[in-house]
This record gives C-alpha cells, sequence and structure tokens, in this order.
C-alpha cells in the first residue's frame, strides 16, 4: 500500500488561537481512518483545510507523494477530496440524478444523456442503493437515503479521499448499516476513507485505524486493533476516565413525577403508557421514525396529542407548550439549533430565556437579578463564566446544551424531557452533561430521555421502555437492562404480550 | 450604541470567531465615515443650518420616525417587514378628523389609536395564530385599508376647519416642534419595551427563532401580535400628528412611510431575519433618510434622486452586512 494522501507539520492558527500545531498524518490507499477527539480538538479544521476552506499557515500536504497547494474546494475536488458533510447538501426539489451531479466540475450544460444517467446508476450499485429510482425528488429521501445519495456524488467526481463528518448522528440502525456497507464497498475499490465519529462502537467495528486529536495535536494513530474502549477515550481527554456513567440510583422513592396513559399521536404513537418515579431516569429506546422523540415532544405540548397525563398527580392539559412549561415540564428538543437556542443571541439570554417572569414585576424586568441569576447558573451548568457574554452559536455543541439544561437549574424539581441529550456533544462534555442529569434526579426531577445510542442508554438509564412503531414492547430495570434485550424489541420485538407489554423487567 | 440584543457586551476575548471583531470594527468604521460625510455635506449646503429647515427636519423625521418604531418591533419579532403601517397612518388621518370634527380631541386621540391598534392586531393575529406570511398580510391589509377607509368617511380627504382641536397636536414645546418631542417619547417608550419588559425579550427570542421560543414556552403568536399592536399604535400617532399639521386627512400621506421606515431599520442595523435591533438604531436610519432627503433638495435635486440614493444605501448596507456575516 501506498500513502495516498500526506500532512506534513500542519498548523494554523485563528488569532490567538492555535486550532492545529504541527500535525502530521499519512493515509493510504484503501484505509478507513476514523478521526476521534473532543469538539475544539482541531478535526473539524483539518477537514476545512483539506477541503480548501482554510489555508494552512505553516506545513504542507501532499497527494500520491507530489506536493500540492489546496486553495479552493474546486481545486480540492479535482485533486480527489471529497466531504459528505453534517448538514446534508442535497438540494430536495431536485431528482436524484441531479443531486448525484451537482456541483461535478464535469458536467456539460446538457447533463441528461444516457453516460451520465449509467454512470450515476453505477455509483449508486456500487455502494447498494442500485434500487434508487434516478428520477425520485430528493426531498422525498429520508436522511440516510441522502447520504448515500451525498456519497454516490463524490464517487462520480471521482473522489479517492472521502471524508465524513459524524454520518451516522441521526439515522437509524438500519440506515446506518447502509452506510457502513457503503463505506466498506468504497474501501473495497481502493478509495480511502476519513470517518469522524463520536460513537466509539463504530471506530472498532468500522474502521481499520484511528488518529486521535487533543487541543489541536494530533497525539497519536493506530490501527484499530492495538487500542480499546477506554484506552482511546483516555488519549482523546488527556487524563484517566474511570467511568463515563454514573452508578444508578437505588432507593424508593415517592409520588411520580410523571404518569402518562394512552399517549397517542395520529400515525405515530399509539397508547404509550408510562410512570417517570422521582429521582429516576427512564430511557426510552427505539430507532429513529420509531416515535420516541414524538412520545417526548407531545409531553412537552409541541404535538397534537390525546391521553391522560398528570403531573405530580395535577392533570396536565395536553397540546401546549406554554402550559406544559407552566405545570414544570422542561424540554431538551433533539434539535437544538433550530428548537433549542437562540443562536443569535448571548449566553446569558439563552439561560435565563424561560425565567424571565419570575424575575419581573408586572412585565417590568429587574436587570440586576436576572445577571447575577444568568451568572449563577451557568456556574451551576458547568460553563465557563465568562463566556456570560458570547454568542451561543460560537460555544460547542456540549457547552450549548450545558445552557439548556442550565434553563431548569434551581426550578421547583418538575420533569426534565431530554431528546437526544448527547447528539453532537463531545465525549468530555457527555460525562458532564450525565452527572447534570444525575443532580437534576437528586433534587427530584423525574428525567426521561430518549437516545438512539444504546450503549448510553445501558450506561446511564434507571428505567429502559422501548418503543417500537409507536407501541410500548418492553419495560426493564436495574440487571435486566441488556443491549440484547433491548435491540431486540426496537428492532424484531417479539410478539405483543396478551397486555400489550413484554413484562421482562425484575418485579419493583 | 448598543445592540439590545445581549445583556451584557460582548466578552473582550473569550472565543468570539475571528474575523468576527474585525468585520464589526469595519463597519463601525464605515458607518462612521458614511454619517462624518453625510453630515459635512449638509453643513456645506446653504440653508441647511437655518431654523425654518431644522423645525421642518424635525416636523418630518417625527411622522416617519413613529412608523420606524412600529417597523422595527415587527422586524424585530422576526416578520420582516410590512407594507400597510403607512397605509394606516393615512386611515388615521380621516380617523381622527372625522372624530375631531364629531366628538372633540380628545375623543378623536382615542379613536385614533383604538384604530391604529385594532388595524394592526388583526394583521398580528392573522400572522401569528395562522403562522400566515408577514409580507403577503401586510400587501392584503395594505390593500382594505386604502379601499375601505375613504369609502367609509366618504372621501379621500377631509378637512378640519382652524380651531377645532387640532393645534394641540402641533406648534412648539422648549421651542421644539411637538411632533419632535413626541417622538423621542415614543423612541424611549419603544427602546423601553425592547430591553426592560418581558414582552420585549420574548419579541427578541421569538424573532431569534421562533421554535426555540415555543419549546421554551413562550407564546409566540401572542408576542407576535403584540408587536402589531404596539407598531399600529405608532403609525396611529403618526397619522394624528400629521392631520394636526396639515389640518387635514388625507389618504396620500402615508403613501411613502413603508419604504422610508424599512430603509430607516434597515440602515439603523437591525437584523433582518429578526432577533437583534434597537429603536435608537432605527433613529439613527430615520436621521440618515432625513438629512439625505434635505441635503438633495437643498442642492436642487428632484425627488427621483431621493429614491435612488436611498436605494443605493440600501444596497451597500445589506451587501455589507452579508459580506461581514460571511466572513
Amino acid at each position: 500500500m501506498s500513502a495516498i494522501l500526506s500532512v506534513d507539520r500542519i498548523s494554523k492558527s485563528f488569532g490567538a488561537v492555535a486550532a492545529l500545531q504541527d500535525v502530521s498524518l499519512t493515509l493510504q490507499a484503501g484505509e478507513i481512518r476514523a478521526l476521534c477527539g473532543e469538539n475544539g480538538a482541531g478535526k473539524s479544521t483539518l477537514v476545512k483545510i483539506l477541503m480548501g476552506i482554510e489555508r494552512p499557515d505553516t506545513g504542507s500536504i501532499a497527494i500520491d507523494g507530489t506536493s500540492v497547494a489546496i486553495r479552493s474546494p474546486s481545486q480540492a475536488q479535482a485533486l480527489g477530496l471529497a466531504q459528505v458533510a453534517q448538514e446534508l447538501s442535497v438540494i430536495p426539489s431536485l431528482s436524484v440524478l441531479d443531486n448525484i451531479w451537482l456541483g461535478s466540475a464535469q458536467v456539460p450544460l446538457l447533463h441528461r444523456r444516457r453516460a451520465f444517467r449509467q454512470r450515476a446508476q453505477d455509483a449508486l450499485a456500487r455502494i447498494g442503493a442500485g434500487h434508487y429510482d434516478l428520477d425520485r425528488q430528493a426531498g422525498t429521501l429520508s436522511i440516510g437515503e441522502c447520504q448515500m445519495v451525498e456519497i454516490a456524488r463524490l464517487m462520480v467526481r471521482d473522489a479517492r479521499v472521502l471524508i465524513l463528518d459524524e454520518p451516522t448522528a441521526t439515522l437509524s440502525d438500519t440506515e446506518i448499516e447502509a452506510i457502513f456497507a457503503a463505506v466498506r464497498a468504497l474501501k473495497a475499490e481502493g478509495r480511502s476513507i476519513i470517518y469522524i465519529t463520536h460513537r466509539m462502537g463504530e471506530v472498532f467495528s468500522l474502521c481499520d485505524s484511528v488518529s486521535v486529536f487533543r487541543n489541536g495535536r494530533h497525539i497519536v494513530t493506530k490501527p484499530v486493533d492495538d487500542v480499546d474502549r477506554a484506552g482511546l477515550i483516555e488519549m482523546m481527554l488527556g487524563r484517566s476516565f474511570e467511568d463515563m456513567y454514573l452508578c444508578r440510583q437505588q432507593g424508593a422513592t415517592g409520588r411520580p413525577a410523571l404518569a402518562v396513559e394512552n399517549l397517542g399521536v395520529p400515525g405515530v404513537v399509539h397508547g404509550f403508557s408510562m410512570t417517570v418515579p422521582r429521582g429516576r431516569l427512564v430511557c426510552i429506546a427505539g430507532q429513529v421514525g420509531s416515535g420516541a422523540h414524538t412520545v417526548l415532544r407531545a409531553l412537552a405540548g409541541l404535538e397534537l396529542a390525546t391521553g391522560r397525563v398528570s403531573v405530580d398527580d395535577r392533570p396536565l392539559r395536553l397540546n401546549s407548550a406554554p402550559r406544559a412549561r407552566a405545570q414544570g415540564i422542561h424540554f431538551i428538543s433533539e434539535n437544538r439549533a433550530a428548537e433549542g437556542i437562540f443562536g443569535r443571541m448571548s449566553v446569558a439570554d439563552n439561560v435565563i430565556a424561560t425565567r424571565l417572569p419570575a424575575a419581573s414585576r408586572l412585565g417590568l424586568l429587574s436587570w440586576p437579578r436576572l445577571r447575577r441569576e444568568a451568572a449563577r447558573l451557568i456556574r451551576d451548568a458547568g460553563v465557563d463564566e465568562r463566556r456570560l457574554g458570547s454568542m451561543i452559536g460560537d460555544l460547542s455543541g456540549g457547552n450549548q446544551q450545558k445552557i439548556l439544561f442550565g434553563r431548569a437549574i434551581g426550578q421547583t424539581p418538575g420533569v426534565l424531557l431530554m431528546n437526544e441529550p448527547t447528539r453532537g456533544v463531545d465525549v468530555g462534555a457527555r460525562a458532564e452533561i450525565y452527572r447534570l442529569m444525575r443532580s437534576f434526579c437528586e433534587q427530584g426531577f423525574g428525567l426521561v430521555m430518549t437516545s438512539t445510542d444504546l450503549e448510553e442508554i445501558v450506561g446511564v438509564a434507571d428505567i429502559v421502555l422501548t418503543i417500537y412503531r409507536g407501541r410500548l414492547i418492553g419495560r426493564y430495570e436495574k440487571e435486566a437492562i441488556t443491549m440484547n434485550a433491548i435491540l431486540t424489541d426496537i428492532t424484531h420485538p417479539p410478539a405483543l404480550t396478551r397486555n400489550g407489554i413484554n413484562e421482562a423487567a425484575a418485579a419493583s | 450604541m448598543s445592540q439590545s440584543g445581549t445583556i451584557t457586551a460582548p466578552a473582550a476575548a473569550g472565543g468570539t470567531r475571528p474575523g468576527v471583531r474585525w468585520g464589526s470594527l469595519a463597519m463601525l468604521v464605515l458607518r462612521s465615515v458614511f454619517l462624518v460625510a453625510l453630515f459635512g455635506i449638509a453643513l456645506a449646503s446653504p440653508g441647511f443650518l437655518s431654523t425654518a429647515n431644522l423645525m421642518a427636519m424635525m416636523t418630518s423625521a417625527a411622522f416617519v420616525g413613529c412608523v420606524a418604531i412600529g417597523m422595527t418591533l415587527i422586524t424585530v419579532g422576526g416578520n420582516i417587514m410590512s407594507f400597510s403601517l403607512g397605509a394606516t397612518v393615512s386611515a388615521t388621518t380621516l380617523v381622527f378628523v372625522g372624530a375631531l370634527l364629531a366628538w372633540g380631541i380628545l375623543p378623536a386621540i382615542l379613536v385614533s389609536l383604538l384604530f391604529g391598534m385594532l388595524v394592526a392586531l388583526a394583521q398580528g393575529l392573522v400572522i401569528g395564530w395562522f403562522g400566515a406570511n408577514p409580507i403577503v398580510v401586510s400587501i392584503a391589509a395594505f390593500a382594505l385599508i386604502i379601499g375601505i377607509a375613504p369609502w367609509s368617511t366618504a372621501g379621500t380627504s377631509l378637512f378640519l376647519p382652524a380651531g377645532a382641536g387640532q393645534e394641540v397636536l402641533r406648534g412648539k414645546l422648549l421651542g421644539l416642534p411637538i411632533e419632535f418631542i413626541l417622538l423621542i417619547g415614543l423612541a424611549v417608550l419603544g427602546q423601553f419595551l425592547l430591553s426592560f419588559t418581558v414582552f420585549g425579550r420574548n419579541l427578541l427570542m421569538v424573532g431569534s427563532s421562533r421554535w426555540a421560543a415555543e419549546a421554551a414556552g413562550i407564546r409566540a403568536w401572542r408576542t407576535v401580535a403584540g408587536s402589531y399592536l404596539w407598531a399600529g399604535l405608532f403609525a396611529a400617532v403618526a397619522g394624528m400628528l400629521l392631520a394636526s399639521r396639515y389640518s387635514k386627512g388625507n389618504m396620500d400621506y402615508g403613501a411613502t412611510f413603508d419604504y422610508d421606515a424599512i430603509t430607516a431599520v434597515i440602515v439603523g442595523g437591525t437584523a433582518i431575519q429578526g432577533g437583534r435591533g434597537s429603536i435608537l438604531r432605527t433613529m439613527i436610519g430615520v436621521l440618515v433618510i432625513e438629512v439625505t432627503r434635505v441635503v438633495l433638495l437643498l442642492n436642487g435635486f428632484r425627488q427621483e434622486w431621493q429614491y435612488l440614493i436611498s436605494g443605493v444605501i440600501i444596497l451597500s448596507v445589506i451587501l455589507l452586512q452579508t459580506t461581514v456575516a460571511r466572513k
């Protein structure tokens, strides 16, 4: 094997901040390389340099042993470097075919010619997506299918190094399998893949080697066979790391914080019931599209739903977010950018967003009080107090999420609903978010979260509920919480038992 | 001049993206150069500093200024622009004159304010509750207002005889036109709403991200409707002032106000996407377009030039904003 891409002693600073320092890497043809590191470790800066979006301050890049200067994205494309972006760049109003050829330097003015159709079809077939209809409008594809179209796009451009940035973050298991198969097919063709992920499992099941970044430096590159999970996390954090997940709460609990009976959202959730004890963390496990997210959205008043719900034994009238909020329900959305943060406002503004009425009299605000409150909240949420005046959009995903948790700090213990609370959050910040969750438990909140990351669910949950096609399948506690049981339930559930619930859980 | 969007000043160094600080510095320099140049030309124009001219400027700035305050609130709430505020102003001049003739000054003021608020509130409810496109709604409202108002008052203009009571709303206070004093008061009120009330903060949040606001339990529709309610009130004030100044109600008075107010909002630097902005900055925008207009007038340019210049100003502000944002 020969080095297809080599990066030699690259450094890049933004103002006084060194984003990359003296980074050297080589990538072989047909290699799948995982890129790991916390947010801000320098992964995305490296990708931007390879894609011609940023220019390095010092250092050089060689392709096939020839030194190159990548000055623009189109030049990167010409050199065979290509990226499947985290934010998808599939245009919904165009056909699959058009999307595959979109932005390609080879497309002549009239491009609906047979040869182009054939090559697009070929590319799809080679990654196991030969059954896609080239004339279908891309807007009707699922996120996973869009990603396959993007990969096909990179193939018709004959990209030799493909960069995939967290491609599976929002996909269901079957879609993840399709992506994995596509990546392996690319490898078999001798293409190289740089695979950025926060999910440890994918590093070991898919990649050949792993490069760890920390604070802008390249720490180590090793074959995955030479590292283990704990070692990898330690390298990413730069400190020893005993247990990311905290031990489960035992002990008795008092009244239920939340009781849900027969919750229904037309076409998505059917007759879903659950009880959330105070001080416990309930995880709803389900695939993308299983309705897990919708359950929490409905409880937060953001979906039209039916059913009987009570918070703290007081009945909750559904279908209104303000009413849910007033009754002590806090909601953290799966879509942080659109439904969580106020991107154009400061950290302080964001953290006090929900408590303006409490800090006002007759609609007039008390700024001294709000300032004090904001400072206290972000301190308690574990974010540097000097960030108070920063735009929240400038913070890492983990810090943004902590700010959203901060909105519930110090409130009368109620219910905290979290959809994918660690999506786009790096390993170090994840541990802090789990700690925040535990502190909410200790204060007497009832917590419910959904996650498509099974490892996380098994790690943090007190009680696991499984959901499949909008129906509750099983309920597990303590030792009964196993990856296998959950996986079976959410992919091929056993026939529903008499009462509709698979009571595999230990009693209590 | 601070953007009222944040509680604290941006941290000196802490983590802001590189380029942003240079970008905003460049904007500041450009703005200052522009302002200095504009006022340089103004001072060099013959007659600019005459009392008569300054008084006239203050008066006419007040009319557009009132509308621009409301326009700022609507824009901050994420609803881009309204094209019906000018028509609301015009219709209010008729309502005011009619009410004044019938019932006297105090009832006329109340009826006018109520009228402006209702007209705008109806739009705010359609936009906030049904999620209708604000521009389309305002265009429809514009058509409805200019269609209905003259019909209901039996004519496109109504005259006020001297001594009907309109003298209260014109004339001078402390040597300044009363319209100008009122504008300052309303601008302070508008900024106060934005910065120191729950409504104002909610408006900024709804404008920044409507979905995030709803998920946080804010009643977005109510906030949006509120911004229109206030905009209607401010437009009604402009209408009363106009009718008093010219002793006449006329459907043509507010014709260019939407355009001028939008220019003022954009020149002032309120984010077009919503979520950021300040009334005080909009007032600078009002000042800029007013001075530009007068300078062109004093130097013998025709009205077409005024449109041309303000078009150029809007375009350059937008281009500057987008290039800085992209940095």
